[in-house]
């Protein structure tokens, strides 16, 4: 079991052993924490949607991932961490996800995306709905790297932490998944290249 | 070879993620005052990191209540106890746990069951603690409630279609009025926008998202219960 899934109610142990650590973890939510946790919502959604271009899977991950971190407040040691915890749990949630879907599928293969989805099909800006496509087109883990990284601002030590995988392994992946978008939006970036100011 | 031309992909990467040390971001810059070629990589490295971000920007969630969500996580710390509760009401006889209830000031009046999950193990050990529960309760003369919050494929037993439980499910039902079905709509939507018909078993009624129905329940003092 994973440290973000829940312990079935099947599993628990008695009240005097268990219930009562749990208790003091839940009651020692500070306002401040739950404040923090709110805000994370959105950078939430925007991850999984990012990852499965399924708004509504989207939406279920991020319930899921609430109602887990909800159930592990107790585990959060680090306030300063919150964020990288709450992606490791919607990672999780995902990984989750794609087993019961397609248990006999390897995790890291490519996977179809839905690309045409509402979100793509409103996009006012046609360059955005072409970056989400090719970013559909990448394999998940390189995916969720290129997002973290790209969206979050993760660091490649947190995203390793995150996906509960090799720094290595990060940056191997964040240099495949920008090679790749690199040669499908070729044309786009040299539109706008111009737009970007000279770096230092 | 050039020297300009050794500089990794990775090393790029590092350096547009601000990933570098002081002195590899500061030989890479002296470095890229020489090398057009390295420029421009490192420029196109930049900007379609800043397509990703834009690419993303509009994503929020659909069925997300601002409002709601702020009070359901002030709910939940006033509830804490419920989960711990949850733990140990279903290890131990009931009156240890109105008992424990009472202490804290919570009234363990409701359970609300949230299957998940349509897998065999998982289905079968929620509705026999339930059953259990209903039974040893009204053995005991007490009023209880308890709700079967259903989503993600945890839907599919309250499916007319596809429950392999319909008539486990019915017959609790019966036996139990004080036992209700509640179906997470946005499953269901999720799954009406894949094409599939979802036609719920009689007496099954519909919530908006599990969360909220859990929350809510939570907040009326109920205990939750992952199966």
């Amino acid at each position: 079991m994973n440290a973000a899934s829940f312990i079935p109610w099947n599993k628990l142990a008695p009240w005097g052993v268990y219930g009562g650590m749990r208790m003091r973890g839940l009651f020692g939510v500070s306002a401040q924490l739950r404040a923090r946790v709110e805000v994370q919502r959105e950078p939430l959604y925007r991850l999984a949607y990012s990852w499965c271009h399924d708004a509504a899977l989207a939406d279920d991950l991020v319930q899921e991932a609430m109602l887990r971190a909800l159930d592990r407040a107790a585990q959060l040691e680090d306030p300063q961490r919150l964020k990288g915890w709450l992606c490791a749990i919607l990672a999780n949630c995902l990984k989750d996800h794609y087993r019961r879907a397609r248990p006999l599928e390897p995790l890291d293969e490519e996977m179809p995306s839905h690309a045409e989805t509402p979100e793509a099909a409103s996009a006012s800006n046609q360059l955005a709905a072409r970056v989400r496509a090719e970013i559909g087109r990448l394999p998940l883990g390189q995916r969720q790297v290129v997002t973290l990284v790209d969206l979050e601002g993760f660091s490649y030590a947190a995203v390793g932490e995150i996906l509960e995988v090799p720094i290595g392994t990060v940056m191997s992946r964040l240099c495949r998944a920008r090679e790749a978008l690199r040669a499908r939006l070729m044309d786009f970036a040299a539109e706008q290249n111009n737009k970007v100011r000279s770096i230092r | 070879m050039s020297q300009q031309r050794e500089v990794s992909q990775e090393m790029q990467n590092a350096f547009v993620d601000g990933q570098l040390d002081t002195a590899d971001w500061t030989a890479l810059v002296e470095r890229m005052g020489n090398d057009e070629a390295l420029r421009r990589q490192v420029c196109e490295l930049r900007t379609l990191k800043d397509m990703v971000k834009g690419a993303y920007a509009d994503a929020r969630p659909r069925r997300a209540a601002p409002a709601a969500d702020r009070r359901s996580w002030a709910r939940v710390a006033g509830l804490a106890l419920v989960f711990a509760l949850a733990g140990w009401f279903t290890h131990d006889a009931t009156d240890r746990g109105q008992a424990a209830a009472q202490r804290h000031g919570v009234a363990a009046n409701g359970i609300v069951v949230h299957v998940a999950s349509s897998r065999g193990e998982v289905v079968d050990t929620a509705l026999q603690e339930v059953e259990d529960y209903l039974r040893d309760a009204r053995a005991a003369g007490r009023k209880v409630h308890v709700e079967i919050v259903a989503n993600q494929t945890g839907l599919d037993i309250l499916r007319a279609d596809k429950s392999a439980y319909s008539m486990r499910l019915e017959r609790l039902r019966a036996a139990y009025p004080n036992l209700t079905y509640i179906a997470c709509h946005q499953t269901a939507d999720r799954l009406s926008e894949k094409g599939v018909k979802v036609t719920l078993l009689p007496g099954v009624q519909f919530a908006p998202t599990a969360l909220d129905e859990i929350v809510k329940r939570m907040q009326q003092g109920w205990v939750y219960i992952r199966a």
